[in-house]
């Protein structure tokens, strides 16, 4: 009885291990970046730190368009500063939203998969539907970007503008009302876009890419002489 | 910063509970199963401790997802987490162990109280008669896959957190060690209470059993909060600043030097090694003494919980 019982519990263990291992292995963060996956569309966004004035067109464009409550948002330019002496000081804008993420920690701890990455386009969404509220993906994110929207008490994002501008074939509400044009966004995969020719004529940097999230919102580095440690 | 509002906040207070209870719940049941198996044997079912964790284990367990329910922002939606799986996911893998955990809790009590469920069926129900002798025929073996459901609980509240990579003082892999052991000693310290209170010895073979093991308990406990902070002071960068706000100063440092370490760690450390060498313990120094060590490990999950999401990596 006693040898039997401690195979069993053998067994158990092994298994349980052996299950938890897998469990971990299929976990995107672990994959590696695969390009020439099937589907041909891939979005991303650059947001040119230098063009950006910080006149918050575009959270108000994205409240408008996607009926974004008052009090939550989708969208942030966050202001740094002043830096420099009067008269030449000058502030900091970056923007903070959704950065769709290739390994979304997100979607990774979604117990019901109410988080996921849409195949065709790259876009991590909400399916809200299956979400329930845990707010697991909230506390997961590591760029805060996540909120629950207090009418469908649902988790909420920016999705790109997935299911209002994009189904009707425009650019996202934040592209397009951005004065500047400190916002460019379009297909990763196509060469000729000019997401891509940005890309490749000018540096960018992504926040928080040492956790392995491999986000896609770029961001153009302000250049203003102030030197900062 | 207030200690219970700031910015980035996400999981409030009902989770530190949750996580709580749910240790609760594994730490009385591997502790009623260690005495069964190492002290009373067939007399367990006697014995007011064991009863204690046998009460204490499925209503804990029940409170705790109770109260997670209730904190979702759409609680009647909860059946979806069951129904729904996502295998990277800890907290659905979660939800897969607390299920199996309770079947397996219930199956246990089951058999251990046999004789007096069949006593009170008379000969009535036979089905569920001829049930139970098929349950007790198995005990082996639920006992073995309770006691890894139970380590695995235990384990999960941690790992719970520790799967959250933005907070560098959650993301840390002591952490599901910290909160199975803190755990396991908070159900020690449960079924104690319990077991005084319906009337047990407090001076009888379970209490110098249980004692027994929370002495190493509390001393492991320590060297892990140990190992937590000194592994993320060392780490340097965002690590180092989360672990200095969380014990260096304010609240939270108050709760973790007086609450966890004081009363939590010390005092029952002391107790019980004074109990061991006193002639006999009395009922108020085993209640005291488990009483303190439950207020310790439900500060320390409120002070993971909030100190965790102060600080962003």
């Amino acid at each position: 009885m006693l040898h039997s019982k401690r195979q069993f519990l053998k067994g158990c263990g092994a298994l349980l291990a052996g299950a938890s291992v897998y469990g971990i292995t299929q976990s995107p963060l672990a994959e590696h970046s695969d390009t020439s996956s099937e589907a041909d569309i891939k979005y991303a966004m650059v947001h040119d730190e230098n063009a950006c004035i910080g006149c918050n067109a575009c959270v108000e464009a994205c409240r408008e368009v996607n009926q974004v409550p008052e009090g939550v948002t989708r969208v942030k330019i966050e202001r740094r500063g002043p830096f420099g002496e009067y008269p030449n000081q000058s502030y900091r804008f970056s923007r903070v939203s959704c950065q769709h993420c290739e390994a979304a920690p997100c979607v990774r701890v979604c117990p019901t998969g109410a988080a996921y990455i849409d195949k065709d386009t790259g876009i991590v969404a909400v399916h809200e539907e299956r979400c329930v509220g845990c707010q697991y993906c909230i506390a997961a994110c590591p760029y805060q970007v996540r909120f629950i929207n207090p009418e469908t008490r649902t988790a909420d994002k920016c999705d790109f503008c997935q299911q209002t501008q994009l189904k009707q074939g425009l650019q996202p509400a934040c592209v397009l009302a951005c004065p500047t044009k400190a916002l460019t966004f379009g297909n990763l995969k196509d060469a000729d876009s000019a997401l891509v020719h940005l890309l490749k004529s000018k540096p960018t940097y992504r926040a928080k890419v040492d956790l392995g999230t491999r986000p896609k919102l770029f961001h153009i580095q302000t250049i203003d002489g102030e030197i900062m440690l | 910063m207030s200690a219970f509002h700031f910015e980035g906040l996400v999981w409030h207070w009902p989770i530190a509970i949750y996580l709580f209870l749910a240790g609760l719940s594994a730490g009385a049941v591997f502790f009623a199963i260690m005495l069964k198996h190492v002290k009373l044997a067939g007399e367990a079912y006697h014995s007011p401790f064991v009863q204690a964790a046998a009460i204490i284990a499925p209503l804990a367990v029940f409170g705790g997802l109770g109260i997670l329910v209730i904190d979702l922002t759409k609680p009647l939606d909860f059946w979806k987490i069951l129904v729904f799986y996502n295998i990277t996911s800890v907290m659905s893998m979660g939800v897969l162990v607390l299920m199996a955990y309770q079947v397996a809790l219930f199956a246990w009590i089951a058999c251990i109280f046999n004789k007096g469920i069949l006593q009170l069926l008379g000969d009535k129900w036979m089905w569920l008669q001829r049930g139970l002798r098929w349950l007790v025929a198995k005990e082996a073996a639920i006992t073995g896959i309770l006691v890894i459901l139970s380590i695995s609980l235990g384990a999960y509240t941690g790992f719970l957190l520790s799967a959250l990579i933005g907070f560098p003082l959650l993301n840390n892999p002591v952490l599901p060690l910290l909160f199975l052991i803190s755990g396991l000693s908070s159900g020690a310290a449960a079924t104690l209470l319990g077991g005084v209170l319906l009337r047990g010895n407090p001076n009888g073979v379970e209490v110098r059993f249980i004692h027994g093991i929370e002495i190493p308990l509390i001393l492991v406990e320590m060297g892990l909060l140990f190992t937590f902070f000194v592994g993320l002071i060392l780490s340097g960068g965002q690590s180092q600043v989360a672990a200095l706000n969380a014990i260096g100063y304010g609240f939270w440092g108050w709760v973790f030097w007086g609450g966890v370490i004081g009363i939590g760690l010390t005092l029952p450390l002391a107790f019980n090694l004074w109990m061991k060498v006193s002639a006999d313990r009395k009922f108020t120094y085993v209640a005291v003494t488990a009483s303190f060590s439950l207020i310790g490990v439900f500060l320390l999950r409120n002070f993971i919980l909030y100190t965790g999401q102060m600080t962003i990596a």
